[in-house]
């Protein structure tokens, strides 16, 4: 006569602790990996000219956010086994993130608005817009003067004699 | 009248159902979230409050390589689950093969971030000014800071007779000499060109990587613009570095458990071990868009 586990008696994991069960077949895995290695791809398809030319900046940071907490979610769900934990995991999870959100807002009066409370002699030593601006202008004056039929931008600048000024 | 009765029997009760490792290890890694997120917080609000910020390219990052390195943390965050699963089913022999897997994954993943160090540090860029040869902006400061490095490079030439001047010296002077005179200008859009001539910055958007005299001439090392630049080098390599001790740190508790035997009575261990390591895979989620990316 075999003998029957109990329903009622919590299955017990390799340590004796009991444990919800959620299966030891590698299959979850993979399908875990294989989201990942697509959400990154998503991440990365931002990198895109197709991407940039077509979406606004903040549409693209507001969809690599979700992106990534997607990622973050399916980590410490399967992987982490989250999913499978008993009711503590909110004990030790959740006060660790209230405070480091804490964090980031205690911190934008400071420095996130430190501009604002720029002094006149700090704003003259910062780079600005404008500078990058100029630098690109510059770069691809530069750029054309060096290569002036469209070659390779490695090759070598003129020689120092016949250097611009 | 002597009292016979035995105490009553106290028995030990969990407070939490998971084993003291186990609950150290969350203990430990919500810690590490507060610490993480006080960086990752940090570089954001630093960030969108800076008046400007470099593109990666300004920067010499490379987003496929980046994007690699992700590639590369997730499927080693893949080998360290299936450790734990053949160490619960006893399979020692394949929960060591999973675990070298992990470990080399996780050394290929610092290789390449020394890579990319590397590829910083060739183009002057350290985490801290002035040890930094990177500049806010092309003005009277950034034209000192010319000036004071060619002179550095054609003193010890000058001081050679003419005839004891290598091939070398005789083609490094004149470029220096030109370099010192074009930096000794009080004119703004002389120095913008310097500096786009020193090192270019690439238009927003563009995935080229511009070379310039530095790239040319490799022991030039002139100092460069990049606004934002410092800011950037400062978060950029406190984010990462701190990111790459603990992927170091986990390697060497793989290399030290290699030498163990995996079977079920390690699967705690391992158990343990994983979830620290899916902790720093879930930085690096977050570091890779924001670095890479933004």
């Amino acid at each position: 006569m075999t003998e029957h586990a109990d329903p009622h008696q919590p299955h017990l994991g390799y340590d004796g602790y009991p444990v919800a069960d959620h299966g030891h077949g590698i299959g979850k895995y993979i399908a875990v990996f294989v989201a990942l290695c697509l959400l990154t791809f998503c991440s990365f398809f931002t990198y895109t000219d197709f991407w940039r030319h077509t979406m606004p900046v903040g549409v693209g940071w507001a969809f690599m956010m979700a992106v990534s907490c997607t990622k973050a979610m399916l980590v410490v769900m399967f992987f982490m086994h989250l999913k499978y934990e008993a009711d503590w995991k909110y004990v030790l999870t959740i006060p660790a993130s209230i405070m480091s959100l804490f964090l980031l807002f205690a911190l934008v009066p400071d420095v996130g608005l430190r501009v604002r409370k720029y002094s006149e002699e700090r704003f003259e030593h910062v780079g600005t817009t404008q500078d990058v601006h100029e630098l690109e202008r510059a770069s691809a004056e530069e750029q054309h003067a060096e290569h002036p039929a469209g070659g390779a931008h490695s090759a070598a600048p003129a020689a120092p004699a016949a250097a611009h000024h | 009248m002597a009292d016979h009765s035995h105490p009553p029997k106290l028995e030990y009760q969990p407070a939490l159902p998971l084993p003291n490792g186990k609950l150290f290890m969350w203990l430990f890694l919500s810690t590490e979230i507060m610490f993480f997120a006080a960086l990752i917080g940090t570089y954001i609000v630093l960030r969108f409050g800076a008046l400007t910020w470099p593109t990666p390219h300004a920067v010499h990052l490379s987003e496929p390589i980046g994007a690699f390195n992700t590639f590369v943390l997730i499927c080693s965050s893949v080998t360290i689950v299936l450790a734990l699963e053949s160490a619960r089913a006893n399979k020692s022999g394949a929960a060591k093969f999973w675990l070298a897997l992990t470990l080399a994954l996780g050394s290929l993943f610092l290789g390449v971030k020394m890579f990319e160090y590397n590829a910083k540090f060739s183009h002057g860029i350290y985490p801290r000014y002035p040890r930094s040869l990177v500049y806010e902006k092309p003005d009277l400061i950034y034209g000192s800071a010319v000036r004071l490095r060619a002179q550095e490079l054609i003193a010890p030439i000058a001081k050679k007779q003419e005839t004891e001047r290598t091939d070398e010296d005789k083609e490094r002077l004149p470029l220096l000499t030109e370099l010192r005179d074009q930096a000794s200008t009080a004119d703004p859009h002389a120095l913008v060109s310097l500096a786009a001539r020193i090192m270019p910055l690439p238009p927003a958007g563009s995935h080229e990587h511009l070379h310039g005299m530095n790239d040319h001439y490799s022991w030039l090392r002139m100092p460069v613009v990049i606004p934002g630049g410092n800011m950037w080098a400062s978060t950029y390599f406190l984010l990462t570095g701190f990111h790459a001790l603990h992927v170091l740190i986990g390697l060497i508790v793989f290399a030290i458990m290699l030498t163990m035997q995996l079977n079920v009575r390690s699967a705690g261990v391992i158990e343990n071990v994983g979830l620290y390591w899916h902790f720093v895979d879930l930085v690096w989620i977050f570091l890779f868009p924001l670095l890479y990316l933004f």
